[in-house]
């Protein structure tokens, strides 16, 4: 799941602050989820915008906005569409790029991207991947620390992880932490003595 | 005469460094200057790499102007602002410059600077920094091309001193296991941890220079306490402190007292004064080391 937060409507007033005759397109899974462009949020949005003097024309709510399949499916969807002069995508980066592939108006995002996790147990999880492309994370017992630690320490803690937590933001816990109790659950800890090359990073 | 700080290591001499930052700016009279001071006392100055992520003037520019001062120099490095292309065109810099000693580094994170939304690099981590630097001693570069002359680096790294952190430990000795010819600590306050931590290590065979801090004030003293990452300010050090008439004068007493136990635990010790070194050659004096 692609973790998102909506803009302030300030923000999004002031990347629409040239531009009328709106049509937005919401995204029906991660978005959804996490409540930045499922239904409510797009009517909600088209409520506000009108507030504010803008003309929304109408919307339509793709399984994923970034998997549309060609701009006849959003006609399909809402003919509207055809008379916008502009898109407003409520879903992901992705999101965005993937409307603006299939349809030749100016396209802007309500959102916030923040990063690739997902959810278990009803929590939250935000960073499981960076999508660096060298998947090593088995080498860590499953959890990643190429994206959980906010330096992509491969080869252990920095010096200031301290009692388990973690230097950026004291309140999170150290991802080291938690790959030690893990490795130690899984009866790995001699993992913890392999040295790791460095990421091959790759524009793919 | 013992020359260089590799020759020094492999003395049995108790060592002293001692750190310096450049200047934020291109004044470099009040570094140099402080750093004068430490003439025929420190060993070697370690040159900070913009340090807790504060923008200064280059750890390898100010090296060299130290270098030419007649300073023996140990540059610091941080995985933080480059990638591993940067990081090994500035070390072959450094050493055709003439700088023979650095000491690598993680970095602390972007966001405790003064450029908090600057974009984190750490393209390599401390461990593998160790292992480029050998190979370019090696003459070779990471990705495995030919030098056209190679360095030879006297390499150290950097450990907490907490025996209870295992992580911390594991980590020390995969840097000693890619190379690493020195260890300087983050500040000793408590010299029975730090004893614990030099037993816990002992197995790894490599000179270890403990860090110290001197004390100036209680609240100093509290604040690193809190936010330190893993500094401890033993009670009876805070006491005498929350007693003392004058506490700079009282936290060089404790500083001083604490070297001279560490001269039998460790090879020697790397002094980070928050501020100038005006009391470091006094500091060294009450701890019976003397000028050479
Ligand atoms: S190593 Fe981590 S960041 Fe890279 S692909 Fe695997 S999980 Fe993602
Ligand atoms: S404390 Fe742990 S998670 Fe945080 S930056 Fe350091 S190693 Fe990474």
């Amino acid at each position: 799941m692609i973790i998102t937060s909506a803009k302030p409507l300030e923000e999004i007033l002031e990347i629409l602050k040239d531009e009328d005759d709106i049509f937005i397109i919401g995204c029906n899974v991660c978005a959804a989820k996490l409540k930045t462009g499922g239904e409510p949020e797009v009517l909600d949005m088209c409520r506000r915008l009108e507030e504010h003097g803008k003309h929304v024309l109408g919307w339509a709510l793709p399984t994923a906005a970034c998997s549309i399949r060609s701009y006849e499916s959003l006609v399909e969807k809402n003919e509207k569409i055809k008379e916008a002069h502009c898109v407003l995508v409520m879903g992901c980066g992705s999101g965005v790029s993937a409307t603006a592939n299939v349809v030749d108006l100016p396209v802007y995002g309500s959102n916030n991207t923040l990063s690739l996790g997902g959810s278990s147990s009803g929590k939250l999880l935000s960073n499981q991947c960076i999508m660096c492309g060298d998947c090593t994370v088995g080498e860590f017992g499953g959890l990643c620390p190429k994206s959980q630690c906010p330096k992509g320490l491969l080869n252990g803690p920095c010096g200031g992880s301290v009692a388990g937590k973690c230097e950026v933001n004291r309140e999170d816990d150290c991802i080291w932490a938690l790959i030690y109790e893990r490795l130690k659950k899984i009866n790995r800890l001699d993992l913890l003595y392999v040295i790791h090359a460095p990421k091959e990073h790759a524009f793919k | 005469m013992l020359f260089n700080f590799r020759e020094k290591l492999n003395s049995s001499k108790f060592l002293v460094t001692a750190e310096i930052s450049p200047p934020k700016g291109t004044n470099v009279s009040a570094p140099l200057e402080d750093a004068s001071q430490l003439k025929g006392l420190a060993d070697a100055l370690n040159v900070t790499d913009n340090q807790c992520s504060i923008m200064h003037m280059s750890s390898l520019a100010f090296s060299k102007l130290l270098l030419d001062e007649g300073h023996e120099v140990i540059m610091q490095l941080t995985c933080r602002d480059r990638n591993r292309i940067g990081l090994q065109s500035d070390l072959l810099g450094a050493y055709a410059l003439g700088l023979r000693n650095v000491c690598v580094m993680t970095g602390d994170f972007p966001s405790c600077g003064d450029h908090p939304g600057s974009k984190p690099v750490y393209d390599l981590d401390s461990v593998q920094l160790l292992e480029l630097v050998r190979k370019l001693d090696k003459g070779i570069d990471l990705a495995g091309n030919k030098l056209d002359g190679g360095t030879c680096f006297c390499m150290g790294a950097v450990s907490g001193i907490n025996p209870q952190e295992v992580l911390q430990l594991i980590k020390l000795e995969k840097k000693v296991g890619c190379g690493a010819d020195f260890i300087q600590t983050q500040a000793v306050y408590d010299v029975g941890m730090f004893e614990e931590f030099v037993e816990s290590t002992a197995h790894l065979d490599v000179p270890i220079l403990a860090g110290l801090i001197p004390l100036k004030s209680l609240r100093m003293a509290e604040y690193m306490n809190e936010h330190i990452s893993g500094i401890h300010v033993p009670e009876e050090v805070l006491s005498r402190l929350k007693t003392a008439s004058d506490p700079v004068e009282e936290g060089l007493s404790i500083a001083s007292g604490t070297i001279k136990e560490l001269t039998k635990l460790c090879r020697g010790v790397h002094i980070m004064p928050i501020g100038s070194h005006k009391n470091t050659p006094r500091l060294l004096s009450m701890a019976g080391i003397s000028p050479k």
